[in-house]
């Protein structure tokens, strides 16, 4: 057992009490249907929806919620027009189909990373785009859109973060988790344009582990959710996943122990995360996560902490730079919970045989972090 | 595409000499004598270099592109911007029949290919420096995974 695998033991024993969620037995004998489904090809011909399948053994909660949708749309990382199209080509067809959705959904989150350099131009013209969408529309920022000017266009254009509002028996809550990077710019007395292509860069050294939450937010949420009933159903955003997958690209929130500290106590938590640009999956104690797709490009699985919960997603062809992406219709149903439906622009979204899972070449791939960056 | 003319090859070949001269090597191509740790560590200082170097253009630095004379994207992707520590780039598989070329390719042909198609660049010389860089820098970062090739 490695470090990180050390680690997600000890994740798993903190916050997988005896009464907090799924019992171990049930999540072992879920993971293995799954691999055997996986490996047989059986079960795995479904397409969209793989949420009931994949709770289909869990409790339901207190079934006062009504039925809702709501629609996320993250990372499109838009450039000038200038400089690529692509970007905006599928950005703009993201927003068409959640228009076209009937009936509507109660609202778009938009999940982080508008822009690729957080230049004010790309940010306008992801405020122009979206203006196409009359739902009501809610914001929370990715590490693309802040580092430029440190949020100033980011928070005048689109508010500030954390925020909360209760919509037909759901808090949603939206947390801002990448803005407390540690100062590596000034000692080096770098410009803002470098420490935002510092900061664009998934897999470089210096931002080091900049996904946090923060002292304050932490506060700040404990106060947003006391005096809500512990059993209702709490909707968490997020830019990065609020439990530990792979930190070196900050697939994190490094104070993740914290956050899950104030989570505990409530029985019915949804978050929801964009960032890793794949299909993801994770149970931790009564905490679930789902990770959300791009609509620029897919990131690779990373070459180790794939949650076992997760249904890996098809390799996608990088010929095709409107495969591998898409956005997500989630609905939250009569029993208080949130399902997921993946728009990945493709037919089948999770990988049927072992040789096209994204993960299944990890068991042969041993990574190095850059060199070229460390100044 | 810039190709190099004959004196700029020159030129790097002359640069080359000056380099290894400056550390001191006086049999660097010889293999008659025990090899001594400082043409060793010469030799290690050489490779990372150009595995710097590969990093750089994988990551598209475009002053590093400049240099070299060479346009690896028109899009504004980078190579690590879907392949972060060279993820999947899997140098340990090639050569290997690869689907989208629909042929037998080396790691020199997937990366032209990359360039070509997703980032819409100028396909490079598969023998000149970028090539070499960016070569020496994805199989630097694999050099755990084990030997592999023929998968798909």
């Amino acid at each position: 057992m490695n470090e990180r695998q050390k680690l997600h033991a000890e994740m798993s024993r903190a916050f997988r009490g005896p009464a907090t969620g799924p019992a171990a037995a049930t999540v072992l004998t879920r993971r293995i249907f799954l691999h055997k489904s996986l490996l047989l090809g059986a079960a795995g011909v479904a397409t969209y929806g793989f949420f009931p399948f994949l709770n289909v053994l869990d409790v339901a909660f207190a079934a006062n919620a009504q039925t809702f949708r709501f629609a996320w749309i993250s990372d499109t990382h838009l450039y000038p027009k200038d400089v690529n199209t692509r970007f905006v080509d599928k950005t703009v067809r993201a927003i068409d189909e959640v228009k076209a959705m009937s009936p509507a959904p109660d609202f778009l989150i938009f999940g982080g990373d508008l822009a690729q350099l957080g230049d004010p131009v790309e940010l306008k013209l992801g405020a122009e785009l979206l203006k196409e969408l009359k739902i009501k529309q809610v914001f929370i920022p990715g590490e693309h859109d802040w580092y430029l000017d440190m949020g100033k266009t980011w928070n005048t254009m689109f508010g500030q973060s954390p925020w909360s509002f209760d919509h037909k028996g759901v808090r949603f809550v939206g947390l801002d988790t990448v803005s407390r990077a540690e100062d590596f710019w000034t000692p080096r007395k770098m410009t803002a344009k470098e420490r935002m292509g510092h900061m664009a860069t998934l897999d470089g050294t210096l931002g080091g582990s900049w996904a946090a939450v923060g002292k304050e937010q932490l506060k700040w949420l404990e106060d947003a959710l006391a005096g809500w009933p512990k059993d209702k159903p709490v909707v968490v955003f997020s830019h990065n996943p609020l439990y530990e997958y792979y930190p070196p690209w900050n697939f994190w929130v490094r104070d993740w122990r914290e956050v899950h500290e104030v989570l505990a106590p409530y029985g019915n938590v949804t978050n929801i995360h964009g960032h890793t640009h794949q299909v993801l999956y994770n149970e931790i104690g009564r905490l679930r996560s789902i990770g959300m797709l791009a609509t620029s490009w897919p990131w690779p699985y990373a070459p180790e902490g794939v949650p076992g919960l997760t249904r890996p997603m098809v390799r996608a062809d990088p010929g095709d730079h409107f495969d591998g992406v898409g956005w997500s219709a989630l609905a939250l149903n009569d029993a208080g919970r949130v399902d997921n439906d993946y728009r990945m622009w493709r037919k089948d979204v999770f990988a049927t045989a072992p040789a096209d899972l994204g993960t299944g070449d990890n068991r042969n791939q041993v990574l190095s972090p850059r060199i070229a960056d460390r100044i | 595409m810039k190709r190099f003319t004959p004196a700029d090859l020159a030129m790097a070949t002359g640069v080359t000499v000056l380099f290894i001269a400056a550390l001191g090597i006086e049999q660097a191509f010889a293999h008659k004598a025990p090899h001594t740790n400082e043409q060793l560590a010469a030799f290690e200082q050489v490779f990372m270099e150009e595995v710097r170097t590969g990093d750089l253009l994988f990551h598209g630095d475009p002053a590093t592109e400049k240099k070299l004379g060479v346009k690896l994207s028109s899009t504004g992707m980078a190579c690590a911007m879907c392949h972060p520590y060279t993820s999947d780039t899997h140098p340990q598989e090639f050569p290997k029949f690869q689907e989208q070329m629909n042929e037998f390719a080396t790691l020199r042909d997937m990366i032209n290919w990359c360039i070509e198609k997703p980032n819409e660049g100028e396909k490079i010389d598969p023998n000149g420096k970028a090539m070499k860089a960016l070569e020496a820098y994805i199989t630097w970062s694999n050099r755990n995974s084990t030997l592999d090739p023929g998968r798909h």
